[in-house]
């Protein structure tokens, strides 16, 4: 539309705004909105003009300004100029692409004229509302008229409009699409008719614009009809406005700002109220503040002055040297136990044999860490090359951590001499007389001997070894007066104790022999044999449903009686009276242990149970008990009454062997543990006490018959004697003192001295070992 | 389980066993639980065990297993009575009130906040755990050497070791030197590679520190120095009060002061002997014997005045000393000495009247504190030494390097240890051994019991025999060295027999004798008289043997195993010595072979 409209030159300089303006009815901030509408439209020319209107009275109102305040109100004007120029520029510039025009730079320039006017009317509308309020406010004259009144003003006084024409038109802010169909666009100021100019066809344009080479600064102006031609200066503006600069180039943008009102001293926000009298009367509360302030200060409750540095130390400790065990908290103090103090070997010059050589050194590698010494001695040879020692802060933390870390305990500890633990006790010289002197050996056996018995006279020795042979001793020359050969080896061998029965027991295998020794007077030797012929021969036959529990016979090599038994008897133990005996074969269970009667030839099994395996039996040697030891403990059976009467609580687990004193009362017992127990059996039946005198297992123990002595034997190859005395007294307690430890066994498969044996009637001592020898040790 | 109870409770009342009342179960309680009493945090429980010197104990029951520690009922209940719980628990509120202020940029409430903070210290536990005096110099083995370490520490910001626990670490390690200086109370020296043992005798206890020696420590990186710095922390305090003690006893002012150019020197100790000496007087005019408070009011004076007149005196004093310096020498000495010398010990003045020169690579520090304390008089090569090495009357000078350039005829040159091994054996040794350049005889530890030892070194044996000369009051002692000393022996052994022998001929004279044949029997009877030795020792040994073997059938187990044990420890023991033995005589053997 806008390209049919005949061109009209504006007049040089004028800047478009002060056209629009008078065209311009004053508006509120409503019309923002549309100003940007307008702008695009390019038929909003009334809308724009409010600003460039306002602006002016502005000027007119605030003449008393600073000049950056007038610079701004200039410079917002002028912003207001370019907008309604680039409006009306606009249509041109269409008209301009249409054309298909020659200079590119021309083009450019429009296209950027009207970005910046698009932009900037876009920005600037708030503020131009602002100010429209600001406006209304003074009321300096209302509506219409207002536009019309500031023009002259603003004309004088803006640079822009200087040299401003009034416009040709005269119809006032009013569509102009009322006259679109009219032939005139208006009246001029005489009330003339003004007729539109005829309409330049396209041919007529390009023409024009080739001809003209400042066609493209022309703007045409719906209002007055006209072409407007832009001046360079004008341009110019528009450029800077597109920059986004201000359009005056000798403006200053950043000047100090300086404030309308002095808020410093004034208060803010102001107000004209009247001053409270509260304001002109002294404060009750002050006042009871200051008195309590001053009556603190007088008291010295407050100190005005700073406190006075106190000195960090003073003194703690008076001149009491009390000191007591007790901390604080009500437990015995025990301090800390001070580090140890260094010996030679930390000095950095110790004496030569205190650095281990390069070897031992060497060695500690091998050793366990917990081992390893850890400090190694070095030797330095002047203090100067005495370097810092790397663990030192180490240690020192490690002795803090012990400080509190370690539970802390009192302990008495005791520098003694360690011989001072051994008991005293009495000297053997004093207990004599003791077998101490190996005063014979008896040499003959192949091999272990096991076992000894010396028959009630003493004068004869009876063996029985592994070699399968039994063999009688002359005790005194220690000749051998006899051998009688089982061919299986020998378990035990027992002398009848009454010497009117000469009969030595001998456990072989599974048989019991019952040999006579043919020692004695003839007496003696026809009593043994008549005892010895087997006598009720038919017991077998009478009865041979019922298993007998041993067999009698006769043995016609050894002119002997033989008693078989279904398992392996290992020990037989004579009644003191010489007519009972009583055997053992651990293996038999039920009937391990069988007493049999020597006058009537006849088995008996007293027990039907036994707790545990059986070592060995013994007879008491007055009265009528039998004590079985199994394996830990020792049972004592009333064989009067038929019942049980004791048991020992022995604390050992693997009783070996047993031997009751003379008088009844006293028991030893030997165990695999290589341990001795003492049982006095009138104070209780826990041990009265137990030896550790050997360090491998007790084969044998031995009581005296008449002296107080007794003795063990070991796989250790030793034996031990003791002397035991027990007292008549009830009250006092038996003496045992070790007298002596015998060697001379040698030890053969681990096996040492297999028994011991004292003499009936002199304190010598019998051992036989596992090397074959049978020794006699006297006093 | 809990379900099974519960169960059970809906059926039929159910009792829960009954908390144990007496006994260990009561008695003893485990850390865990000590800590869920107190609620606190094992830092904080640690931080407070140790300076309430609390320690886990040992019940006979460990009722709640073997592998946990037991505190005592009573240390715990303890522990929740201290003021500084609740302290610590103010001091983090306070901490925290800070920083928040600073977040908020409210710069006057951190201001005020920082002035009104929690009074922290621990003067009361000192006094609590340490009622009596003795009792604190009972323990002061460990604060001594653990101030002494901290003295030569390095400032560690990311181990919290401030330049100030350092600073304050070596003010009262040196306070403590000056002390042991001034009343002569060092007794023994042992330089070992881990550093140099001191031992003094303070209030009749022997007191034993450790300092390191005076090379840069090195930090390692698995010590947690929160507990060492723990431990400081009490020990700054102990040592403290009982240095103030000390200075009090003695009518010295206490903090001392030190005297400012030579503290700059990096002589803090004379530096600080000398503010000693010159304050010394000030105070004594006052009256000694007043109770503590008055000693507290002497101290609240503005000790700001009293120190800057005490330094400016003792400045002057310096500077007095300086002058009369380059006028007598000899004057100046007896100057800056105590006045007590007189009735003092022999043995703890060895070196009066001697005066000493250290070189430049001795460890001036080390030699400075023992020097003075027996009584001589050092003067080194550096800043602020009291005389220059020129001086005419220095009797020793210090050295440490194989040869030394310029000798002045009128004195000895001597290796550090000679110091050492002479206040050891409280005399002065010959200096023939510790010359320069010389290989200087070993070091012996002054704390070995050679009897409860059981070995001697050579050394010892020769300084023994040294010692018994000068005691004699023989002129031994000014020539013999080693190989001297041992042939002097040998002449006296000698000399024995011969007395011996005549003794006897003297008797067989009397007896009627003649002496041709007391010869022949003499030769009849010596190797018979062997033989019987020979005899009767291994007849003798078994005897004896099998009396033992007898007593120890007798012994009960527990005896046994304690006689056992103790046999052990004698057996070992004597495998160390005849080791030692051992190596001393493959040494000779090899020595020879050099030669």
């Amino acid at each position: 539309m806008a390209k049919l409209v005949p061109k009209r030159k504006l007049r040089s300089q004028g800047p478009p705004s002060p056209i629009v303006k008078e065209n311009a009815v004053p508006e509120d901030e409503g019309s923002i909105p549309e100003v940007i509408l307008a702008a695009d439209e390019s038929d909003s020319d009334p809308e724009i003009s409010t600003d460039g209107e306002e602006s002016g009275e502005d000027d007119d109102g605030e003449s008393m300004d600073d000049k950056e305040e007038d610079g701004e109100e200039l410079g917002s004007d002028d912003e207001e100029d370019g907008d309604s120029q680039g409006s009306e520029y606009s249509s041109g510039d269409e008209g301009d692409e249409s054309s298909g025009d020659d200079e590119a730079i021309d083009e450019e320039a429009r296209n950027y004229v009207l970005d910046v006017m698009k932009d900037y009317l876009g920005s600037a509308g708030p503020r131009d509302v602002e100010e429209a309020v600001e406006h209304e406010d003074q009321g300096n004259g209302a509506g219409e008229a207002n536009g019309q009144s500031g023009n002259p003003t603003t004309a004088e006084e803006s640079d822009s409009s200087e040299d401003e024409v009034p416009d040709r038109n005269t119809i006032g802010d009013v569509p102009l699409e009322w006259y679109k169909n009219e032939d005139h666009i208006g009246y001029t100021k005489d009330g003339l008719k003004i007729n539109k100019q005829a309409k330049r066809d396209q041919l007529d344009t390009f023409l024009s614009r080739t001809d003209d080479p400042n066609e493209w600064m022309k703007v045409y102006d719906e209002y007055n009809d006209e072409e407007v031609e832009l001046t360079k200066d004008e341009i110019n503006m528009i450029r800077r406005l597109r920059q986004g600069k201000i359009p005056h180039a000798d403006v200053n943008p950043y000047e100090p700002y300086v404030d309308w009102f002095e808020y410093e001293d004034k208060g803010h926000p102001l107000s004209s109220a009247p001053e409270p009298k509260r304001r002109f009367i002294p404060s009750k509360w002050e006042a009871k503040k200051v008195v309590k302030l001053v009556r603190a200060i007088r008291k010295g409750w407050i100190k005005l002055d700073k406190p006075k540095e106190k000195s960090e130390f003073y003194l703690m400790w008076g001149d009491d040297l009390k000191t007591s065990d007790k901390g604080a908290n009500g437990l015995a103090y025990i301090p800390a136990p001070k580090p140890k103090l260094p010996g030679h070997e930390e000095s950095y010059n110790p004496p030569i044999e205190y650095i281990p050589t390069a070897e031992e050194i060497k060695s500690y590698d091998a050793m366990y860490e917990e081992d390893r010494p850890k400090f190694i001695p070095k030797s330095f040879p002047s203090l100067r090359q005495v370097p810092a020692y790397p663990n030192y802060i180490k240690e020192i933390f490690e002795r803090c951590l012990d400080l509190y870390l370690c539970p802390r305990q009192k302990k008495d500890r005791k520098v003694f001499d360690p011989e001072m633990l051994i008991p005293k006790l009495p000297k053997p010289k004093d207990l004599q007389p003791y077998p101490s002197m190996c005063y014979m050996e008896y040499r003959g056996h192949g091999a272990a001997v096991t076992s000894m018995s010396v028959d009630s006279s003493g004068e004869w020795l009876a063996t029985g070894s592994l070699d399968g042979t039994v063999r009688l001793w002359d005790v005194q020359s220690g000749r051998c007066r006899k051998a009688w050969d089982f061919g299986v080896k020998v378990n035990h061998v027992q002398w009848n104790p009454n010497p009117q029965i000469n009969i030595l027991g001998v456990a072989v295998d599974k048989d019991v022999v019952l040999l006579p020794t043919e020692l004695g007077g003839e007496e003696v030797t026809g009593n043994v044999a008549a005892l010895l012929a087997l006598k009720n021969q038919d017991v077998s036959e009478k009865d041979p449903e019922s298993s007998p529990l041993a067999t009698w016979s006769m043995d016609s090599k050894f002119k002997s009686l033989k008693l078989r038994q279904p398992f392996v008897v290992q020990s037989l133990a004579w009644h003191h009276k010489g007519d009972y005996f009583a055997t053992v074969a651990p293996d038999g269970n039920t009937k391990s242990v069988l007493v049999h009667q020597l006058t009537k030839q006849m088995s008996q099994n007293p027990f039907r149970k036994h707790h545990g395996r059986v070592v060995q039996v013994l007879f008491h040697p007055q009265r009528p008990f039998l004590f079985v030891a199994t394996k830990m403990h020792v049972r004592v059976y009333n064989l009067a009454k038929q019942q049980l009467s004791k048991k020992l609580m022995t604390g050992l687990n693997e009783i070996s062997s047993m031997a009751i004193h003379s008088g009844g009362d006293n028991l030893i017992l030997g165990s695999q543990e290589s341990k001795m127990v003492w049982f006095d059996m009138d104070l209780s039946t826990k041990p009265y006490k137990a030896f550790k005198n050997h360090t491998k297992d007790i084969r044998a123990v031995a009581f005296h018959k008449t002296y107080p002595l007794f003795a063990s034997c070991s796989d250790d190859g030793t034996t031990s004697v003791f002397h035991g005395m027990v007292y008549s007294d009830l009250l006092q307690n038996p003496l045992l003192v070790p007298l002596k430890i015998l060697t001379g066994h040698e030890t053969v498969n681990h096996k040492g001295v297999m028994d011991c044996l004292f003499h009936p009637k002199q304190p010598w001592l019998f051992t036989s070992g596992a090397d074959s020898l049978v020794r006699l040790y006297c006093n | 389980m809990t379900r099974a109870t519960k169960h059970k409770s809906k059926s039929k009342q159910y009792l829960a066993p009954k908390q144990r009342k007496e006994g260990n179960a009561a008695k003893y309680i485990t850390r865990n639980k000590a800590l869920n009493r107190l609620q606190i945090k094992l830092p904080e429980f640690r931080r407070l065990c140790i300076l309430k010197g609390i320690h886990p104990r040992e019940p006979k029951k460990k009722v709640e297993g073997h592998n946990k520690t037991y505190y005592h009922v009573k240390d715990i209940a303890f522990l929740a009575h201290e003021p500084l719980l609740n302290r610590s628990r103010e001091l983090k509120a306070y901490e925290k009130k800070i920083v928040k202020a600073r977040a908020k940029r409210n710069f006057d409430l951190v201001e005020r906040l920082l002035g009104r903070k929690p009074e922290w210290n621990l003067n009361h536990l000192v006094k609590e755990r340490y009622p009596s005096f003795v009792d604190a110099l009972r323990d002061l083995d460990d604060p001594l050497t653990i101030l002494h370490l901290f003295a030569w520490l390095p400032a560690d910001n990311s181990q919290k070791i401030r330049p100030e626990h350092i600073e304050s670490a070596r003010k009262l390690s040196l306070q403590w030197q000056a002390y042991c200086i001034r009343v002569r109370a060092l007794r023994k020296v042992f330089v070992s590679v881990k550093g140099v043992y001191y031992q003094a005798e303070v209030g009749g206890q022997n007191i034993t520190w450790l300092t390191p020696h005076c090379t840069s420590q090195v930090l390692p990186s698995d010590v947690d120095f929160r507990v060492m710095l723990t431990f400081l922390e009490f020990y700054k305090t102990l040592v403290g009060f009982v240095n103030f003690k000390l200075y009090h006893e003695l009518g010295l002012r206490y903090p001392p002061i030190l005297d400012d150019k030579l503290e700059k020197a990096a002589n803090e100790l004379y530096g600080l002997m000398k503010g000693l000496a010159s304050a010394a007087p000030v105070i004594e005019d006052t009256p000694k014997t007043d109770g503590g408070d008055n000693d507290t009011e002497m101290a609240e004076e503005d000790p700001r005045a009293v120190e800057s007149q005490a330094r400016l005196a003792s400045l002057h004093s310096r500077l007095l000393a300086i002058d009369t310096e380059q006028e007598s020498p000899v004057l100046n000495t007896e100057a800056t000495k105590e006045p007590e010398d007189e009735d003092l010990d022999p043995s703890v003045n060895i070196f009066k009247g001697s005066k000493f020169f250290l070189g430049r690579e001795v460890p001036r520090e080390a030699l400075l504190f023992v020097i003075r304390s027996f009584g001589g008089t050092v003067s080194w090569d550096g800043e602020g030494a009291p005389f220059p090495e020129s001086d005419e009357f220095i009797t020793h000078q210090i050295v440490d390097r194989p040869t030394q350039g310029h000798k002045f005829l009128s004195r000895e040159y001597v290796q550090p240890q000679w110091i050492f091994d002479s206040v050891n054996n409280k005399f002065l040794l010959p200096t023939d051994a510790y010359l320069v350049g010389k290989i200087c005889p070993p070091h012996l530890s002054p704390f070995v019991d050679a009897e409860a030892e059981g070995y001697m070194p050579e050394y010892a044996e020769t300084i023994k025999r040294m010692q018994a000369a000068t005691s004699d009051d023989l002129p031994i002692f000014e020539k013999p060295d080693d190989a001297n000393a041992a042939t002097e022996t040998s002449k006296t052994d000698v000399n024995v027999k011969l007395e011996k022998s005549f003794t006897q001929d003297l008797s067989k004279e009397i007896a009627g004798i003649s002496y041709s044949a007391s010869l022949k029997r003499k030769a009849e009877t010596a190797p018979e008289e062997d033989d019987q030795k020979s005899d009767a020792a291994p007849a003798v040994v078994p005897e004896a043997d099998e009396a033992v073997r007898m007593g120890r059938m007798m012994m009960t187990r527990k005896a046994r195993g304690l006689y056992d044990a103790a046999k052990m420890g004698q057996a070992k023991k004597a495998a160390k010595i005849e080791l030692l033995k051992e190596r001393k005589k493959k040494a000779k053997v090899e020595a020879k072979g050099n030669k």
